[in-house]
């Protein structure tokens, strides 16, 4: 895998258009999925997608092989989506701590289980609703199927806080979901 | 030990790991020992385990097929054109052919905008229920007729230039189409896809301005033979 990786790195430094459209389409669906989830919007979406890979583009050169080139892509665009969310944040001057940090108590009183049957909608929008970090981790564990390991390499953060963040987000979405 | 004490083992338990027996799972037995006698943890369990199915049953979303040609076109950001039409850069001459090449695409943008600002009117004389139609079609049909003008033009003049450039601009071409099928493929899967619609015009319009440069850059490459030819007659006499 990394052999084949460096190889396709190589190909597109070399100035090979069918390389990078070849990293494109080994990529880009799953990493589009992930953007729209982390923002909320297609369209927003694409815009950032197109600049990581543009980004992706010009950083090839430093590319080493010591991840696999799509755990390289992602951390680059999990970068770009919590900048983007950030600089967001900014503009609407939430009062917010730098990812995340709202309480994850559970509510005192007893309340319903989650439904067995989650409906797909239901939990868009509480995914929607999360605070970046957990998001970013949950997507990236729950959905998109990396181990805590993993999601770790791509946040830049150490297992122990990955672990932590997906705790966070599935205490925040079981509150959601039960209402 | 309370609960929250357990925090990454339930985690852990909850994504499939079990004590096996091993000195290292140590932790992990005595959650599960624990578990059997918490109702609490239980509950988050069985809760847990549903948002994880759930999550990992969530839709796909695909992006849409223009989202590679927008790419394609920004890694040739800094010539300032998008990339398949870098080696087209220059001025080009106001020659017989580049002029017929405008003229067509005057045309068609003046058709397409027509076509695009008639269709809203047109619904609601569509019988209900009917199968509609893509919105793109009477812009497609434009689009398709000034593609086929061009390229017959473009035809006309490929001896006019050179392999390297014929290369190019065949390989250019090719993603063009390939971003028009997808589209195409795309609308046939869902007609009213908004993005996909967006799409296939966009890449028609790239493709009528790539082949309208063609014609001018193969004009210009006549030109400068004629002027060649030219100057050595007037040398030759």
């Amino acid at each position: 895998m990394r052999t084949a990786d460096l190889e396709l790195a190589a190909r597109c430094r070399a100035g090979d258009a069918d390389a990078f459209e070849e990293l494109y389409r080994q990529h880009a669906r799953r990493l589009f999925g992930l953007v729209v989830r982390m923002l909320g919007s297609g369209e927003d979406a694409e815009d950032l997608l197109q600049e990581v890979f543009l980004q992706a583009h010009r950083k090839l050169a430093g590319f080493r092989g010591e991840s696999t080139l799509g755990t390289w892509l992602y951390r680059l665009t999990m970068n770009h989506c919590l900048d983007h969310l950030r600089g967001r944040h900014a503009k609407m001057s939430r009062a917010t701590d730098s990812l995340d940090d709202e309480g994850t108590a559970e509510p005192m009183a007893p309340a319903p289980a989650v439904p067995p049957a989650i409906s797909r909608m239901d939990l868009e929008k509480a995914i929607d609703a999360l605070p970046p970090g957990a998001r970013a981790a949950f997507l990236l564990h729950d959905v998109e199927g990396f181990e805590h390991q993993e999601v770790a390499e791509i946040l830049g953060v150490s297992e122990g806080t990955s672990k932590s963040q997906v705790h966070k987000a599935r205490l925040k979405l079981r509150a959601m979901l039960r209402r | 030990m309370n609960c929250e004490t357990y925090e990454n083992q339930l985690g852990d338990y909850v994504d499939g790991a079990r004590a096996s027996g091993l000195p290292g799972d140590a932790r992990l037995a005595a959650f599960e020992r624990h578990l059997a006698g918490c109702a609490r943890c239980q509950a988050l369990v069985a809760d847990f385990t549903s948002i994880r199915g759930a999550a990992a049953r969530l839709e796909e979303h695909v992006p849409p097929p223009r989202l590679w040609t927008r790419v394609a076109a920004s890694i040739g950001e800094p010539q300032q054109r998008p990339w398949w039409r870098r080696p087209l850069a220059g001025a080009f001459p106001s020659w017989a052919p580049v002029a017929v090449a405008v003229s067509l695409a005057l045309l068609i943008a003046g058709a397409t905008w027509l076509a695009w600002t008639q269709e809203p009117a047109a619904a609601p004389h569509e019988a209900v229920g009917a199968p509609a139609e893509p919105d793109t079609a009477p812009a497609e049909e434009h689009y398709e007729a000034a593609i086929a003008g061009l390229e017959q033009l473009a035809a006309w003049q490929d001896a006019s230039l050179d392999a390297d450039t014929r290369a190019v601009l065949k390989q250019n071409l090719a993603v063009l189409d390939r971003a028009i099928s997808e589209s195409r493929a795309a609308l046939a899967d869902e007609p009213a896809d908004a993005l996909a619609q967006e799409s296939l015009l966009d890449a028609l319009d790239t493709k009528v301005t790539l082949l309208q440069d063609t014609v001018a850059l193969a004009a210009d490459a006549d030109a400068g033979s004629d002027d060649a030819a030219g100057a050595a007659k007037e040398l030759n006499q």
